[in-house]
């Protein structure tokens, strides 16, 4: 596995530059802990309402909080 | 009206599109590769599904650096850069 660079709150010399962690890092430690997305979606063209997008996302990893609805190897 | 000449550069962008898809694969692929290290580290997958998880992941990063060598996209290129939010994928 790559050796992860430290963050840049851990290393000594002074932080610079953009105090970014990589996006991917962000997104698998979000989904580590789990994360409800719900809002709502209005797709228009010239203020004129076309499509709506409802969502309720559940956005997790695997575990044995949050277990998969079916066994391992079901429909995809 | 005058019309202005937009000289779509036809083999740039259609690198360019492949590379934007690579890159929500590469951003994909890096995020399962995660979750599956974490997954192994709990501890609760079988020896041969680790294994079959290992070799997937495998032929994963190579058919990924083969499609990247096909098309001429440099690995680099798929890192999109997001300024103050730093880059979307590790620069190691």
């Amino acid at each position: 596995m790559t050796t992860r660079q430290p963050v840049p709150w851990d290393n000594p010399e002074p932080l610079t530059g953009p105090i970014g962690v990589p996006l991917v890092d962000l997104l698998d430690r979000v989904m580590a802990t789990g994360v409800v997305i719900s809002g709502d979606l209005i797709i228009a063209i010239a203020d004129v309402p076309l499509i709506r997008l409802s969502l309720h996302a559940l956005l997790s990893s695997v575990s044995e909080r949050v277990p998969a609805p079916w066994a391992d190897g079901g429909p995809l | 009206m005058t019309t202005t000449r937009l000289d779509l550069d036809r083999e740039q962008m259609g690198r360019d599109l492949v590379a934007l898809v690579l890159t929500v694969v590469e951003l994909l692929r890096q995020l399962m590769e995660r979750q599956a290290i974490r997954r192994v580290e709990q501890g609760d997958l079988s020896e041969e599904q680790v294994e079959e998880i290992g070799t997937t992941l495998m032929l994963l990063d190579e058919r990924m650096t083969e499609l990247c060598d096909r098309h001429g996209v440099r690995p680099e290129d798929l890192n999109l850069d997001l300024g103050p939010l730093g880059s979307l994928l590790p620069r190691d």
